[in-house]
């Protein structure tokens, strides 16, 4: 009986040992360099999946060796514990901050907040915000959503969400926080000029869709078709905006697609809103140094086209970027378009989002636009056929002031785009954007003369 | 037949050796548990996890990035980043940088009288030296610098942008600056100086009270300002209290700190640190030897968020063991003690060993020094160009106006601090 107990208590205590010492010992070998730390190791062996040791060259396994030794010293000897997994990110985000500027890390919970954003639809209530002389300011209630049924104004100043103030809150912060499930509810008090004191507005959250295209016409059968970036629903908006314009301008004599401004967004939508403008041929191409990047986008052929043989007037500014970049290089090589305004940004490297296995992810810069005739788009931009600059600051204005000049018309719903899209342009504001009055001269005076004597690009 | 006779002869010893094993080997478990608990948790299965998480994003990077990228550097990167992300203080040295910090570069003789630390990602002035070159041109404390010599600053850490603010004398550097409330990003250019003159300057304002300014520390800040408050004793009308401002001040060691703070407090303890290497967790005492005050009188201590490491050392020191009020904003909150430690590839890594905590026990690192009384909130716009406006001088700044009327009040600053909380 007692010689039972002595072997089973020594068995045990031995199990228990070796549990430990099997923890400890491969951390400490890790720590003193000689053994290959993590291909070594049985346990993080089998962990590994796929290729990713086998091809790293024997530099960076040295390197891996001396980063292991790091992380081991901080781990131990740093003033305070720290998350291994932030050492890691941290790390990561340092070897991508060695890459290019379009290049970027993001931890599980940045990853997350992108996918809620890029897919053009979140659960809130409606309106853009910013911070404006660091008070939280709404720009605009987006028309028929919850927040511009309860009836909040462009100018309002949201002093308390939830009852939280908003005081030192970050603009990403708050959208966080005025974001939620839907059908939820979110009270912003509101401070607005008028108001004797701030006032609460509760409000219920819902699925809002984010609209990239805003519209307007002009006498004599011109549509004017505003992108202001390229998400999920960009082509299906666009088609649906051409066909409405089909039907309210007969006939339909020309169209102004303005792009000035548009960072861009998501490539697959570049290739779509070309393709509504043409009917064959290349849209762009991408090159990288994994051939697996290379790739070519191409008009769908025989589809039907709203837009048809419309005339077409693109025009670019040094702030399109990226998918808009496209749009308009696609359209100027295939001539479909005469492309006006001044270069653009020059913003044509692909990147593609590489999901890592716990959750974070890593945008990566893997490949190049070129237009259709083989130019690279990245730092040369697109070169407009007619060059148009934006009015010259008069003097004693920035440009600075111009624009906060154009903020605030827009605050007070002057903006080009901020009145129904069917009510025709006037004179009067046209005179305010020349590149469009230009733009508009030459649809009027189609085909322009100006272009068929310009040499081939 | 024999064995077994051995057996009962030896069963009660065993019987009692068993006993005292089981103490022993339960006090094992308990131990090893202990010891290897946070091993346990936070170690090799999930260090294997993370770094085969960073495999992975190489593994990526390296197949599928648009261009070829030099291992080293990407390497050089993670480790850096890995000790950017710890603290302002923690960095990471190459191979070549580490070589440029052993032999001390010749020449480095100017600089521009900054202090920079890493903090949200960006460069940002800790604190601009009095009337140094960067102060000057009007760069202030919680500027960010985006670009330098037109070169965009990412992933830098602070001791490596401080190198780049070095270097001959007259050597001028372009900056660009993001400044909190300016739209546009502001240019600078800054011409490196050698550091001359005192860190010390003290003064009279009104009849009876001091005023005395630390700029930053350096080994002979203890020295200068024992003459400076040796000076202001022999004033003919006996001094009634000191102001001590130690705001936009983040240049200075923690031992540089404990002696100027032994100046004001003798032998009285100053400051401990704690670590988790044994001999990292320490207390910090003053020698009396040092002490320069005849007798004590009431202090208030400036400070703001440009307040940080020997400063603050200084002022959670005064506050505890002087009674001083402390008055204006938290302080950056950024006091440990750093290592250097060598890495078998050449490079080297700068670490926060070691946080200090004041007397009474609060922390400072990440936290700063609260205010015993908030400064008066300052009226003045923001300075949206490069001709920002010159500091008041003592007696016509507004928190100097502030402390004095504190001291005035004659209300000892025990008080005066708990009628204002």
């Amino acid at each position: 009986m007692r010689k039972i107990r002595k072997y089973w208590f020594l068995g045990s205590l031995a199990i228990i040992m070796a549990v430990l010492l099997c923890r400890y010992l491969p951390f400490t070998v890790e720590a003193q360099t000689e053994t290959p730390l993590w291909p070594g190791a049985e346990a993080g062996a089998q962990a590994l999946k796929g290729p990713a040791l086998t091809l790293l060259t024997p530099t960076t396994d040295a390197k891996l060796r001396v980063f292991a030794q790091a992380l081991a010293l901080v781990e131990e000897q740093y003033a305070e514990p720290k998350p291994v997994k932030d050492l890691v990110y941290g790390a990561i985000q340092g070897v991508v901050s060695t890459l290019d500027p379009h290049s970027s890390f993001m931890n599980p919970e940045d990853f997350r907040e992108l996918q809620i954003e890029t897919k053009g639809k979140f659960s809130g209530i409606g309106i853009e915000i910013t911070m404006k002389d660091r008070i939280l300011t709404v720009v605009s209630p987006i028309e028929g959503t919850p927040a511009y049924q309860a009836g909040l104004m462009a100018g309002d100043q949201i002093v308390k969400i939830n009852g939280q103030t908003t005081k030192n809150m970050s603009l990403t912060e708050a959208v966080k926080m005025i974001r939620g499930p839907k059908n939820s509810k979110v009270t912003l008090t509101i401070n607005r000029e008028g108001f004797t004191q701030p006032r609460d507005f509760s409000i219920v959250r819902e699925i809002i869709p984010i609209r990239s295209i805003k519209a307007r016409i002009l006498d004599g059968g011109i549509g004017y078709i505003r992108l202001s970036t390229f998400q999920d629903q960009t082509d299906s908006d666009l088609r649906a905006m051409l066909k409405k314009m089909q039907q309210r301008l007969s006939p339909f004599k020309g169209l102004v697609l303005d792009l000035r401004n548009d960072p861009g967004g998501l490539l697959d939508q570049a290739v779509r809103v070309a393709d509504e403008f043409l009917s064959s041929g290349l849209i762009v191409y991408t090159e990288g140094r994994n051939p697996q990047q290379s790739m070519r986008f191409y008009a769908r052929a025989g589809h039907k086209l709203e837009s048809a043989s419309v005339p077409l007037v693109v025009l670019i500014n040094e702030g399109s970027a990226s998918a808009s970049e496209i749009v308009a290089g696609a359209l100027k090589d295939q001539k479909r378009a005469v492309i006006m305004g001044t270069k653009s940004f020059g913003k044509g490297s692909v990147q593609t989002i590489i999901p890592l296995e716990d959750g974070s992810a890593l945008r990566l810069t893997t490949a190049l636009y070129y237009t259709p005739s083989g130019q690279v788009i990245n730092e040369k931009g697109i070169i407009p056929d007619i060059l148009v600059e934006e009015k010259q600051p008069p003097p004693g204005k920035t440009l600075q002031n111009l624009r906060d000049e154009a903020m605030a018309k827009h605050m007070k719903k002057e903006g080009l785009t901020d009145k129904p899209w069917d009510r025709p342009i006037t004179t009067a504001e046209l005179d305010q954007d020349l590149p469009l009055k230009r733009a508009v001269e030459v649809l009027r005076t189609w085909p322009p003369k100006k272009l068929a004597q310009q040499p081939k690009g | 037949m024999e064995n077994g006779k051995l057996k009962n002869q030896q069963q009660p010893g065993v019987f009692r050796r068993g006993r005292v094993w089981k103490v022993v080997a339960i006090f094992l478990i308990l131990a090893a548990a202990l010891y290897w608990q946070p091993l346990y948790s936070a170690g090799p299965v999930q260090g294997y996890d993370s770094l085969r998480l960073l495999t992975e994003a190489l593994y990526e990077i390296s197949q599928k990035f648009v261009y070829q990228k030099s291992e080293d550097e990407m390497m050089d990167g993670a480790l850096r980043g890995m000790m950017n992300s710890l603290d302002p203080d923690s960095s990471f040295l190459s191979p070549l940088e580490y070589k440029d910090l052993r032999d001390g570069k010749k020449g480095q003789v100017a600089e521009a009288g900054v202090e920079l630390i890493f903090k949200d990602h960006l460069l940002t002035v800790a604190s601009a030296l009095d009337n140094g070159p960067a102060y000057r041109t009007g760069l202030r404390q919680g500027d960010h610098i985006l670009k330098v010599n037109g070169h965009l600053v990412r992933n830098l850490t602070g001791q490596e942008a401080a190198r780049r603010f070095q270097g001959p004398p007259n050597t001028a550097i372009k900056l660009q600056v993001i400044r909190n409330g300016v739209v546009k990003p502001l240019d600078f250019t800054v011409t490196l100086e050698p550091l001359t003159g005192s860190s010390v300057n003290s003064q009279m304002v009104g009849d009876s009270l001091g005023y005395i300014r630390i700029g930053y520390f350096n080994d002979a800040t203890h020295r200068d300002l024992a003459s400076a408050i040796k000076a202001l004793q022999r004033q003919p009308t006996p001094l009634r209290g000191v102001v001590l401002d130690l705001r936009n001040n983040a240049r200075g060691t923690l031992e540089q700190g404990v002696r100027s703070a032994s100046v004001w407090l003798g032998d009285k303890q100053i400051i401990s640190t704690k670590g988790r290497i044994p001999e990292t967790t320490q207390a910090y005492q003053g020698k009396v030897q040092d002490l320069a005050w005849k007798s004590p009188v009431p202090v208030v201590v400036l400070i703001d968020p440009g307040t940080a490491r020997a400063a603050e050392v200084m002022a959670a020191a005064l506050k505890d063991q002087a009674g001083a009020v402390l008055l204006g904003e938290k302080s950056l909150g950024l006091c440990g003690l750093n290592r250097l430690m060598p890495l078998p590839d050449g490079s080297a890594l700068i670490m926060t060993v070691a946080q200090c905590y004041t007397v009474q026990g609060h922390k400072i690192q990440g936290k700063g020094l609260e205010p015993d009384i908030p400064g008066k909130k300052l009226t003045a716009p923001v300075a949206t160009s490069k001709d920002t406006p010159k500091p008041p001088s003592p007696d016509q700044d507004p928190w100097v106006i502030q402390a004095v009327e504190i001291l005035k009040s004659g209300k000892p600053p025990k008080l005066a601090h708990k009628g204002d909380s």
